[in-house]
């Protein structure tokens, strides 16, 4: 097998795939629709706490395991999913029909939670409708940290391997970053597909100008409704998949910061609207913050700062620049060209002649 | 009655953190005490009190800078930490009462607001840019004013051995007495003290200078201001100088009954902005009863509803500032700026005039 793929790239890479997920989520609904999602956390939550509470849940239950409040005791947890991973292990197809699950039911849930966040999406605005948003990601991450019984509170729970079929030394983790960007390359096809879909031009019409597209006979309420839900769902699966591909979960980890600004500093980078501008600040990102981690000694030597609030900095001035300099973005949203080049030649040709 | 009641993160006494009762890692430093008597609860209440004023004075620093320049400050949650630490920094460096340091700790914030509108909000206030955009900006400040505090925490904890990562400035307060053994601290009387000074200074600034004049002309109505002669830039100025001097104000208040820590202002930024919404935020004053009112609900509230329905909930009460910050916007988004105290201020002072469009579709 290939097995000399460097570490620091499967970082960047495993962090690339989830980041990706996570800011094309953001930005159909920013960049496209013109929602201030200022509660990315919200649906990312969901998706980790799916991945944390059900799959091992039912295995549990399959195995004569305790299922109940008891399986989030910290004490027996990580017993009772050592047993299910030793099953799962040997088990290939159990363990990719439990991956595939997850994510549906992730993305199931998370689609609900976009559907909840469309009440106050439809009655406020902007500034008033993302610290709305932001105060529901908050309530949902105070409620699972400290209500145990779901994903074990303030403990944490562990979560069933399910990569661990691949293998159990650097095979896995390769599969794993496989798989992460599979599943990252299929929700960036399927975002793209959406906005060069006559529903994605309704969405950027009704970002331009929403007085407009009412006039054109698009309804709002059911635009806003439809596009949280789909964006919910996505960032759901990337929750879900950061989960499994941690093995645990603890709510304090998914503050607002990493999961609603930094995708939001991405987005901004790449250029919000322009879903290739998506991967681009994405990968940047993703090298640089993974570099910071690898080299986080080497660095405390040279400069006598922490690397954490190294990053910090980091993230603030690439916003407060890009806001700044270039709104835009890297890579700024282009006019959505209808139909092909050739036939907008031609048309232009006929014009010139007449 | 002997049932221990457990009150939050203020009673906190070196017994209790040597009993390793105090659980620092989770959102807010809660201590069981048991709490037999009137004492206790007047304690209790004079504490809450102090919160809630220092929540008034951050409050009405995010509605005066939004009601200036459009612009959701998150870079206040930082402005309320330096206010904080500038006061721990001075206090162990000069000794003496902390209170020597407030107006200090003020005016750093308010230099800090300062700093702010020069180097981004100016520029984006001149390209008319939008909300988000603006509340962006700031979301980037906050994060590199964050890091910057806590590399000052780094520094005052390395050079002068100083436990700048925790500390308890409240230990130091004077005590203005004893009830019944229970030591009272003059915090509480000094916030109180503070709040209605800031309503008259600031109520006087705004109805009888020039300057104030301008504030408000230019609140109400930039194009026809500048029409007549006021310079928005100083406007624009003055009111993130004050924001910032109120964080700060609030911040040096907090940290005489709060646990010192860098990341407090990122902590109660929620309850913060739950007061200004609350408030109504397009009213000062709105904004400082609100900011009052969230503080005490959240301080007491969650008091009593852990004595009926126990210790568990007390984890909760981060969701109180949440909610009653949803539900205002979501019910009644006028805030109490647009109620009662609507009529009261368009006569006197004129700032709550503004009619509340912004929210309802």
């Amino acid at each position: 097998m290939v097995l000399e793929i460097p570490p620091l790239l499967l970082l960047i890479l495993r962090d690339f795939a989830i980041g990706l997920i996570i800011t094309v989520s953001l930005n159909l609904e920013v960049g496209i629709a013109g929602i201030p999602q200022f509660g990315r956390v919200l649906a990312v939550l969901i998706g980790a706490l799916v991945a944390a509470a059900i799959p091992g849940r039912i295995l549990a239950w399959s195995m004569n395991l305790p299922s109940g409040a008891d399986y989030a005791y910290h004490l027996e947890n990580y017993k009772i999913v050592d047993q299910i991973t030793k099953v799962l292990q040997v088990n290939a197809t159990l363990s990719i029909g439990i991956l595939l699950f997850t994510l549906v039911l992730a993305a199931i849930l998370g689609g609900l939670i976009g559907y909840a966040c469309s009440y106050p999406a439809l009655r406020l605005k902007e500034a008033y409708l993302g610290i709305t948003l932001l105060a529901f990601g908050d309530a949902l991450q105070t409620v699972s940290w400290y209500y145990s019984p779901i994903a074990g509170g303030t403990q944490g729970v562990s979560i069933p391997d399910v990569f661990r079929w691949i293998g159990t030394g650097p095979e896995r983790y390769l599969g794993m970053v496989l798989i992460l960007l599979g599943v990252a390359l299929l929700v960036f096809v399927i975002a793209e597909a959406l906005i060069r879909s006559p529903f994605g031009r309704a969405l950027k019409a009704m970002r331009d100008s929403e007085l407009a597209a009412v006039v054109y006979g698009k309804n709002i309420v059911k635009l806003r409704a439809e596009t949280l839900i789909v964006g919910g769902a996505l960032s759901a699966i990337g929750g879900a998949l950061w989960a499994l591909n941690t093995g645990s979960f603890r709510a304090v980890t998914y503050t607002k910061l990493t999961w609603t600004f930094w995708p939001w500093a991405y987005m901004m980078l790449g250029g919000t609207g322009n879903n290739l501008g998506m991967l681009i600040g994405v990968f940047t990102f993703s090298v640089i913050r993974s570099l910071i981690y690898a080299y986080k000694t080497e660095m405390t030597m040279l400069i006598p700062i922490s690397p954490e609030w190294f990053e910090y900095i980091l993230v603030g001035l690439a916003i407060i620049i890009l806001v700044l300099f270039r709104p835009q973005g890297l890579f700024p949203e282009k006019p959505a060209l209808t139909l092909p080049k050739k036939e907008i030649e031609n048309i232009r040709q006929r014009i010139k002649k007449e | 009655m002997k049932t221990p009641i457990p009150t939050l993160c203020s009673h906190i006494s070196r017994k209790y953190i040597k009993l390793g009762l105090v659980n620092f890692l989770s959102w807010n430093v809660i201590t069981l005490v048991k709490l037999d008597g009137v004492v206790e609860m007047i304690d209790l209440i004079l504490k809450a009190i102090a919160y809630s004023s220092s929540i008034a004075l951050m409050a009405s620093g995010i509605t005066i800078i939004y009601i200036a320049t459009r612009t959701f400050n998150f870079a206040h949650a930082s402005m309320v930490s330096w206010g904080f630490l500038i006061m721990f920094a001075l206090y162990s460096w000069f000794g003496g009462t902390p209170y020597y340091y407030v107006l200090v700790a003020a005016a750093f914030s308010g230099f800090l607001g300062v700093i702010i509108y020069y180097s981004v909000n100016r520029r984006l206030l001149k390209a008319n840019a939008s909300g988000i955009t603006l509340m962006m900006s700031t979301l980037g400040v906050d994060l590199i004013l964050f890091a910057a505090i806590n590399l000052f925490a780094d520094y005052l904890t390395n050079v002068y051995k100083v436990n700048a990562r925790l500390f308890f400035l409240e230990l130091k307060d004077i005590s203005i007495g004893t009830i019944g053994g229970v030591n009272i601290r003059a915090a509480p009387l000094v916030s109180i003290l503070v709040v209605v000074l800031v309503i008259t200074l600031l109520h006087t600034f705004l109805t009888k200078t020039t300057l104030g004049t301008a504030m408000r002309a230019t609140i109400e109505n930039t194009s026809l201001a500048m029409v007549l002669g006021v310079n928005p830039e100083i406007v624009y100025v003055l009111s993130w100088f004050l924001g910032g001097a109120l964080a700060g104000l609030g911040g040096a208040l907090l940290s005489l009954i709060y646990v010192g820590r860098p990341e407090v202002g990122m902590e109660i930024i929620v309850t913060m902005f739950a007061g200004s919404i609350v408030g109504g935020l397009y009213s000062i004053f709105g904004s400082l009863l609100g900011g009052f009112l969230v503080g005490l609900s959240e301080y007491l509230g969650i008091t009593f509803l852990s004595l009926s329905f126990g210790g568990w909930i007390l984890a909760y009460k981060p969701l109180i500032p949440l909610a009653a910050m949803v539900l205002a916007l979501l019910i009644y988004p006028q805030g109490i700026g647009g109620i009662s105290l609507r009529r009261i201020t368009v006569k006197s002072i004129g700032i709550s005039s503004r009619k509340n469009k912004v929210v309802k579709d």
